[in-house]
């Protein structure tokens, strides 16, 4: 420092001339230039790099983001038409059940329908049999009742027109004609 | 203890006694005490049968006769006849019972048969003919 000083001041002394008059110190500016040019080199050496490498690395964080963004976006966009899809697919599956439902709850109505019908013929016709038999039962114990009846008048009447004479009588031409 | 003798043999003895006109009375005793010490008094009824059948064999035949009235003696001379032809039987003795339910006709029971022209009989017949299952 003490001999830039002294550079510095000798140099002033000698460039009176044109620089002086321009106001410029030439050892000033030459020391300047070399301050600046060590300046830029150790910014380019050190500095810079850095800098450089902190702003790309930046610059790559900020267009991945993009890109992510953008990837986003378009996934979003997918799912979207996706879920619409789907959506759709769903209504239209739903629909189809519905109306498959609705006709297999008419088969059951009609087929339900049929069998009431079938066990009530069979019922009735049934009912006529079992009619038919009870009626003929009846018939056949009337047919009975009455040929008890008739039996049972006869027994009366003939006891009642039978004495001892005419049973005698009766016997004796029984035996003559078995004989 | 009395030997056990068969039922058969028994009622032959029975029945050979009434053929040869022997003591019934002690017979008939004989039997009684025999039955009692054998403890076979339920036999009696089965043993009288075998005596009617074997004596029926011999040409002997008794029975019963069941009529609604009482039978005039020419009536039960013609059954005795008639039971006498149908049986082939030597001698027949018949004993004659009343009984109204039968209504009018006769009915004869001999050892293994039995002719029934009661009235009532033919009313039972009739019925189960015309009569429906």
């Amino acid at each position: 420092m003490t001999f830039i000083r002294q550079f510095a001041a000798e140099t002033a002394e000698a460039e009176a001339g044109l620089f002086g008059a321009l106001g410029i110190d030439l050892r000033l500016l030459i020391l300047q230039i070399i301050a600046f040019l060590i300046l830029v080199f150790l910014l380019g050496k050190f500095v810079y790099p850095w800098l450089m490498k902190q702003v790309d690395e930046r610059q790559a964080n900020i267009e991945a983001a993009a890109e992510a963004a953008s990837l986003a976006q378009k996934s979003a966009a997918e799912s979207q038409e996706q879920t619409a899809h789907l959506l759709a697919k769903a209504r239209k599956e739903a629909a189809e059940i519905v109306r498959t439902a609705k006709l297999e709850s008419a088969e059951i109505m009609s087929s339900s329908e049929k069998k009431a019908k079938k066990s009530a013929e069979r019922i009735v016709a049934d009912a006529h049999e079992q009619i038919d038999k009870d009626i003929a039962l009846a018939k056949k114990e009337l047919h009975n009742h009455t040929i008890d009846l008739i039996a049972l008048a006869t027994e009366k009447v003939t006891s009642g027109a039978l004495n001892g004479k005419i049973d005698n009588e009766r016997i004796a031409k029984a035996l003559k004609e078995s004989q | 203890m009395a030997r056990r003798v068969s039922r058969r043999v028994l009622a032959e003895h029975v029945a050979d006694v009434i053929v040869s006109g022997g003591d019934l009375s002690l017979t008939t005793q004989q039997l009684a005490a025999h039955l009692v010490v054998t403890r076979r008094t339920k036999e009696l009824d089965m043993i009288m049968r075998d005596v009617s059948f074997i004596l029926s064999d011999k040409g002997i035949v008794s029975g019963s006769v069941l009529s609604a009235h009482e039978l005039t003696e020419s009536t039960k001379q013609a059954i005795q006849e008639y039971v006498a032809d149908v049986s082939k039987a030597k001698s027949v003795t018949l004993s004659y019972q009343l009984d109204p339910a039968v209504i009018g006709g006769y009915k004869v029971s001999l050892p293994g048969l039995q002719i029934d022209r009661t009235i009532s009989h033919q009313l039972t017949q009739l019925k189960t003919r015309f009569k429906k299952v």
